[in-house]
């Protein structure tokens, strides 16, 4: 398991996760807020480019002594930059965050749980006993 | 610089030089603890968000950026700052790919795409060849723009000679001194010798670009109005402070001219926005980090300080306008790109003198020479993983190889990649090349970021509508390029002049515009979406929902903690994390 570090999630664990409620609300609140981002930024940034290429009397329009409309519309381009990031990242970690930490975890400790399973089952089972019967009983009990 | 005294160039060059020794030590020390594949491709995946975001940075803001664009703004006014805006702003896409890709990936694009695929080589090959590409091209425009900015930078004029050399031969030694190093640092020192060439150099451009910024501001007493007012008189144009001098122009009683200007603008804006997210050099950045949440910090790192960046081109753009002046500037250089330096140099006399100018210009020279460097390392690393992990891994190891292989290979393919760059850009020394910047984006947003996207989100794709993407992305791009007036019938209406790759006179272009975003990045889509419901394999539901799983919640993703190893390094088959 070169550099990778926890437990590998168990065959079908995903498909159950996949179906988890928590999981489908972090899918949808993820998709919604990619959604929010990428009309809101490319949106914008396209009217600005627009605005460009096809308005320049009001790009040339002075606003505070050589500073005009572009070069404030630019600007702005950076402010709202920064905005969005820092809106996103914000939305993030309050809202989908806490829900993928609590799946991960969850996953961590039935993947450890199962591993074990599986190490304690192999080590019955390798174990050839001097002919003690009560040994062979419980691990028959213990594959129930 | 037609002022550098000699002394100020001994200063260039001791700066240089102390600047490699440092970044070669950094790599010695590298070599020392890369041990495995993680250590080379990921750094150990143990940097920091802010490291990690310093470097992103660092990767992202090339010479072509930082002396370009302020060359651009001093030689075109405000179309520059349209440069920064599209680099800015397609931050916001990498931020929102960010998480899903560490999540879901290991080392490189290639591993998220593949993920659903049921056989891997098909898909494999098309990522390695595009990651290749994609670099490669934009490795020749930094590589041949470094053989002429050091010439610049040494003050080496046609008749002049530097240490016995030729001006054609001192920029060929550039070329092959830069690419060796750069072999050198990726060879060697992986990804963490480069992550940290890349911290350095953005420590010091941002340093750099701050006091320029500052002296610049307060030649103008912070006036901001004030120094915009300035440049726009020393221009002698009239729409300096507007859009339109460079991109997009108008031309008057030519209505289908000004059209497919304005649409080669909308192109150009189009690549730079979607083609972020798709660049092989920052996306194997995503992986150098312990998890998903660090690689979102890392890249809000980076978006604070490409704006901050970009906002200081522009004092530093107007400003050489204002107090350099547009004849000294291209007198110096047409295209622009050593507006900053002479700035520096106009600057540093202001504050002491003669000595003051050769100073600041030196230092600035050592920042430009370091930033090449640094960015040139990003994409051989970035392509040499791609081939030795995806193409050597995944389709001739199928999957299996050993890791100590497959480092060998990649350091094998980082001296492959590094030679033929070397090599082609001494082919391409004197050519007009710039175009392979925003060619590099363009393939990026037309060949990876559909098969990125649709694997992510479209529960249909399949493996043939990711190659068919790449493929179709990929050489659209290429056959509109070559196609168009950037390759061959432009022509200076007033000198006759080629502006063209070729010479004058050959003229086979069709496409009208120079950028092939606008037609190339829909292809690419559309070629994807083709791909997938023409070809007769199922999406594999299963692995679908698995991957949504592992992208959005990060449940076996890798990590930055090793496992405890039972055998020597290198002696295990790198396992394949799939169930």
């Amino acid at each position: 398991m070169a550099g990778q570090s926890g437990h590998r999630p168990a065959d079908g664990d995903f498909n159950a996760i996949s179906h988890d409620r928590r999981f489908r609300l972090v899918r949808k609140r993820s998709r919604r807020l990619a959604m929010g981002l990428i009309s809101s930024f490319l949106g914008w940034y396209f009217l600005y480019i627009a605005l460009s290429a096809f308005a320049r009397d009001l790009m040339a329009h002075p606003v505070i002594g050589h500073i005009n409309v572009a070069l404030l519309l630019g600007v702005l381009q950076f402010l709202s930059t920064f905005l969005l990031a820092w809106r996103y990242t914000r939305y993030s970690r309050r809202m989908i965050d806490p829900l993928t930490a609590q799946l991960r975890t969850e996953a961590d400790i039935r993947a450890a749980t199962n591993e074990a399973v599986i190490a304690e089952r192999r080590r019955l089972e390798d174990w050839t006993p001097p002919g003690d019967h009560r040994q062979a009983r419980h691990r028959m009990g213990g594959t129930r | 610089m037609t002022s550098e005294t000699t002394g100020g160039r001994a200063l260039t060059i001791g700066l240089f030089v102390t600047f490699i020794l440092i970044t070669l030590g950094i790599t010695i020390w590298a070599r020392v603890n890369t041990k495995n594949a993680d250590d080379f491709y990921a750094g150990g995946r143990t940097f920091s968000g802010a490291q990690n975001g310093i470097a992103l940075a660092g990767d992202y803001m090339s010479a072509a950026s930082f002396l370009g664009i302020a060359g651009i703004i001093a030689l075109s006014g405000y179309d520059g700052f349209l440069y920064s805006i599209g680099f800015l702003v397609a931050w916001l896409l990498t931020l929102l790919l960010v998480e899903l890709m560490r999540n879901a990936g290991r080392f490189t694009m290639a591993d998220v795409l593949s993920y659903r695929a049921r056989r891997q080589p098909m898909i494999r090959t098309a990522a390695a060849i595009s990651t290749v590409t994609v670099s490669v091209f934009y490795l020749l425009a930094q590589m041949v723009g470094a053989g002429a900015l050091v010439s610049l930078l040494l003050g080496i004029r046609s008749g002049e000679t530097f240490l016995g050399m030729s001006p054609g031969t001192a920029k060929v030694m550039t070329i092959v001194a830069v690419g060796t190093i750069m072999i050198f640092y990726v060879m060697f020192g992986g990804m963490k010798a480069t992550t940290w060439v890349q911290i350095i150099k953005a420590v010091l451009l941002m340093g750099g670009t701050v006091v320029l910024t500052v002296l610049v501001l307060g030649r103008f007493n912070f006036n901001l109005s004030q120094m915009l007012g300035s440049a726009a008189d020393a221009s002698g144009h009239s729409g300096f402070l507007q859009p339109g001098g460079k991109y997009g122009k108008e031309v008057v009683g030519d209505t289908v001219k000004t059209v497919l200007n304005k649409l080669d603008f909308i192109s150009l804006a189009l690549a730079l926005v979607l083609g972020t997210a798709g660049l092989p050099h920052i996306v194997t950045r995503f992986y150098t980090v312990p998890d998903a949440k660090t690689a979102r910090t890392s890249v809000n790192w980076a978006i604070g300080l490409v704006g901050v960046f970009y906002l200081m081109t522009l004092a530093l753009g107007f400003g050489a306008a204002a107090l350099v002046g547009h004849e000294a500037i291209s007198e110096q250089d047409p295209a622009g790109n050593t507006a900053a330096l002479q700035l520096a140099h106009v600057l540093g006399a202001y504050v002491g003198g003669s000595l003051g100018g050769d100073i600041l210009l030196a230092f600035i020279g050592a920042v430009a020479f370091a930033t090449i460097l640094a960015v040139v390392s990003g994409l051989v690393l970035a392509s040499s993983t791609s081939l030795a992990h995806d193409y050597f891994g995944h389709v001739l190891m199928l999957g299996r190889p050993r890791e100590s292989q497959e480092v060998a290979v990649a350091r094998f393919s980082a001296f492959l990649i590094g030679s033929l760059a070397i090599v082609l850009a001494v082919i391409a020394r004197n050519l007009n090349v710039a175009f392979l910047v925003a060619l590099a984006f363009a393939m990026a947003a037309a060949a990876n970021l559909p098969a990125i996207v649709f694997s992510l989100f479209w529960k249909r794709f399949t493996a043939t509508g990711a190659v068919a993407g790449i493929y179709g992305g990929l050489l659209g791009s290429l056959v509109l390029v070559f196609l168009s007036p950037v390759v061959s019938g432009k022509v200076d209406p007033v000198t006759g002049k080629s502006l063209s790759l070729f010479p004058a006179g050959v003229d086979f272009h069709v496409f009208p515009l120079e950028n092939p975003g606008i037609v190339s990045i829909p292809f690419g889509f559309l070629c994807a979406i083709l791909g997938t419901l023409l070809s007769k394999e199922a999406a594999d539901r299963t692995r679908y929902d698995e991957l949504s799983v592992r992208s959005l919640t990060g449940i076996g993703a890798h990590r930055a903690v090793p496992a405890p190893r039972t055998a020597p390094a290198g002696q295990h088959a790198i396992q394949d994390h799939r169930p």
